[in-house]
């Protein structure tokens, strides 16, 4: 049997054995001594008797009425005591913690928000309320907004996606919070940059004073004021990176934005390469097949895509300070571009194996042995509305030739699809036996030589000879299925010694370079009559425009030196052994083994030759 | 051997404000209550820490409680959160996953 006592915690009432009650009352004691001198001590005992009334309580029932010592052992143990309840309340900190305590809540205002994807509130990944909750504007307009990127080339979804892996969804209370953070408006990043900048300022401000005054007292501290400085300049570089990585980051998503948006019209060859060529027929006759160019337009765009993608998404996290990197997105980035770089090498070989190999081919003519044959030029029959490169042109009077180089390559049309085509050349050489004879030479390339000399046998490349007239086309047509392997076509006249050719006009852009005693080119050679000598071409009727190309023709003939300058009365003279500079009355010529350059009363003239 | 214990309790302790706050921002709640959800934790070792805590976050005007009668036993006093409260926490959570951050690096960069 035991005594009991009555108790009353917190307004209950209970039985309580006598040692028990002498525990406890000491507990009670021993606590509210050590709270007197804290704030709300009073409210804090209180607190902690309602607390143990309640345990107390727990513990008690309507058949075991009494609290009993171990009951009271237990409230203690759960309580703890006074010296484990640690610090915090003890009134030397008290003062001290209030302080921090204002100063935190003054420092609220300073709560730097982030850029989270609101989880709670998304339709897809919840990036658009999480932009929203960055900027405190409504979510509808930014989902607008996203809408209407859908009309730059789909930017949206590369965009969405970008975001939707850079920016860390807001999964705990903390992050949300931080994503929601009160003070915002859309001005949030300009004025972080300028309130960087100004504390920058300050800093600066007040390291100079600092450092005057440590200059000026602490003359024996030199190495003082080297911390400083030290000190000094690494903050400046910290702050000043800070601003600039902001700038950095919107610099880096707007090239981003302009790269994709060029790769992207790129792609859907929206504006492929130069206007004035159909870039798509081009590729298809450099292709090998379709597949090709699924390929190449594939890798393309995960070979410069991936980079372009990470720049914008490197952009962001700098912009919006997001600091936690996804592995998997780096590994899976460079796994992209290394797929892209595959297939673009992939293409590449394959077409480039193509033009392996050179094929030429040779078709002999016979031609009647007169002694003047007359070679004319036609044009081939092609509607010059089907040549894709003369659309360009507004002047449809104009000839093609005119404005077409003979390196040039023409794309056209037919009912059979597209073909490529090309400008023949012309070329007179002494022929070894005592008869005229065409030599028609096409070339090609390809895979193998067999490959080569069937394309280059598919050239289509009409010859007409009729008597002593010699008809060639200008153009040389080249099916679509043999692609574009630089074909080509020399029509080669072997003219026996004695023997006179007339270029017609119209051969103006088919001659190339055709050797002759008075190294007159190509187009100075027409509507003139030619005779092969020995020694090669020479003109007939040259009288009054060249007199001088006869003397220095000489010159060249006996030139085992390479070199020869010649000022006359009539002009200037310099020859060498591939070029010629020359001054005249006509005009001003100039000449290299390529290029050519008249100025005469026909205007000015400049003819190159690509050599492939 | 350095004894870890108090080490530990001292981060407990420092934590502990930054968990009540947490708990309230989910709703209001009673000291027994937050203890409860404490204990299973391990964040509390004695019952006795949290009064203070709470008194001092109250008298800072972080908290503010109503009194609810109960049906089994003395009144109770149910603690919600102010809006500088609010604030607060949200700003304390952010300083916390920063430091924790931090410390992880810290940890994981010296092992």
């Amino acid at each position: 049997m035991n005594k009991t006592v009555t108790i009353n915690i917190s307004g209950i009432i209970f039985h309580i054995e006598e040692d028990a009650y002498e525990t406890l009352s000491k507990y009670l004691l021993t606590i509210k001594s050590y709270f007197s001198k804290a704030d709300g001590g009073t409210e804090i005992m209180s607190d902690i008797e309602s607390r143990i009334a309640e345990m107390l309580q727990s513990k008690t029932s309507a058949v075991k009425q009494v609290v009993l010592m171990s009951d009271v052992d237990f409230v203690i143990e759960s309580m703890g005591k006074p010296e484990e309840f640690g610090g915090d309340s003890s009134d030397t900190n008290s003062s001290e913690n209030h302080d921090e305590q204002t100063d935190n809540i003054n420092g609220l205002q300073n709560v730097k928000k982030r850029l989270y994807r609101d989880g709670d509130s998304k339709v897809l990944g919840g990036v658009c309320s999480g932009i929203a909750n960055y900027f405190n504007i409504d979510v509808v307009w930014i989902r607008i907004a996203l809408l209407i990127l859908t009309f730059f080339a789909g930017l949206n979804i590369i965009f969405y996606v970008i975001l939707w892996i850079a920016i860390p969804e807001a999964k705990t209370t903390a992050e949300k919070l931080a994503m929601k953070g009160e003070k915002a408006d859309i001005n949030n990043i300009s004025k972080a940059v300028k309130e960087e900048a100004e504390q920058l300022k300050k800093r600066i401000e007040k390291y100079g004073d600092e450092f005057k005054n440590k200059a000026y007292n602490n003359r024996d501290f030199p190495r003082n004021a080297v911390e400083k400085i030290v000190d000094f300049i690494s903050d400046v570089v910290m702050n000043i990176g800070s601003v600039l990585l902001k700038i950095i980051g919107v610099f880096l998503i707007i090239i981003g934005v302009v790269f994709f948006l060029g790769l992207f019209s790129l792609v859907f060859g929206l504006s492929f390469m130069l206007d004035s060529i159909n870039g798509k027929d081009w590729i298809n006759l450099f292709l090998l097949d379709g597949k090709d160019l699924y390929l190449g337009v594939i890798g393309i765009a995960f070979f410069v895509g991936t980079p372009v993608i990470m720049i914008i998404y490197g952009g962001i996290k700098i912009l919006f300070k997001v600091h936690y990197t996804n592995r998997m997105v780096n590994l899976s980035a460079g796994i992209f571009w290394l797929f892209g770089f595959a297939l673009l090498l992939y293409v590449g070989v394959r077409t480039g194996n193509d033009f392996n190999k050179e094929a030429k081919i040779r078709e002999n003519f016979s031609v009647n042995s007169h002694d003047t044959l007359y070679i004319k030029m036609t044009e081939t029959p092609i509607d010059l509305l089907e040549v894709d490169e003369a659309s360009d042109y507004d002047d449809t009077e104009k000839k093609y030739s005119e404005y077409n180089k003979e390196s040039d390559y023409l794309i056209g049309k037919n009912a059979d699809g597209r073909y490529l085509l090309g400008h023949a050349q012309l070329d007179i050489i002494k022929s070894q036996s005592n008869s005229s004879e065409l030599v028609i030479v096409k070339e090609s390339k390809g895979g193998d030589r067999k490959m080569a000399s069937e394309r280059a046998k598919n050239i289509d490349y009409k010859i007409t000879t009729n008597d002593s007239l010699i008809l060639c086309d200008n153009l040389f047509k080249v099916n679509n299925a043999d692609k574009f392997r630089f074909q080509s076509v020399k029509v080669i006249l072997k003219l026996p010694i004695g023997k006179i050719v007339f270029l017609d006009k119209s051969l103006e852009n088919m001659l190339h370079d055709i050797d002759n005693t008075t190294n007159t080119y190509g187009s100075e050679m027409i509507n003139r009559r030619w005779i092969m000598t020995d020694k090669g071409l020479k003109c007939l009727d040259c009288k009054g425009l060249d007199e001088e190309s006869s003397n220095t023709e000489n010159d060249s003939d006996n030139s085992s030196k390479n070199e020869n300058v010649k000022i006359t009365v009539n002009g200037v003279d310099i020859k060498a052994k591939d070029s010629q500079v020359k001054l005249d009355s006509n005009g001003v010529k100039i000449k290299s083994k390529t290029t050519k350059l008249t100025i005469d009363e026909k205007g000015i003239h400049i003819d190159t030759e690509n050599k492939k | 051997m350095v004894n870890s214990e108090n080490a530990k309790a001292q981060m407990r302790k420092g934590v502990l404000e930054l968990c009540i706050l947490s708990i309230l921002s989910q709703g209001e709640a009673y000291p027994t209550e937050i203890i409860e959800k404490l204990k299973t934790t391990k964040l509390v070792v004695v019952e006795g820490t949290l009064y203070p805590l709470l008194t001092r976050l109250k008298n800072t005007g972080l908290l503010s409680y109503r009194w609810e009668e109960s049906t089994s036993g003395p009144p109770r006093k149910y603690y919600f959160l102010t809006e500088i409260g609010q604030t607060y926490l949200n700003e304390l959570q952010v300083s916390w996953i920063e430091l924790v951050n931090a410390v992880n690096t810290t940890i994981q960069n010296s092992k």
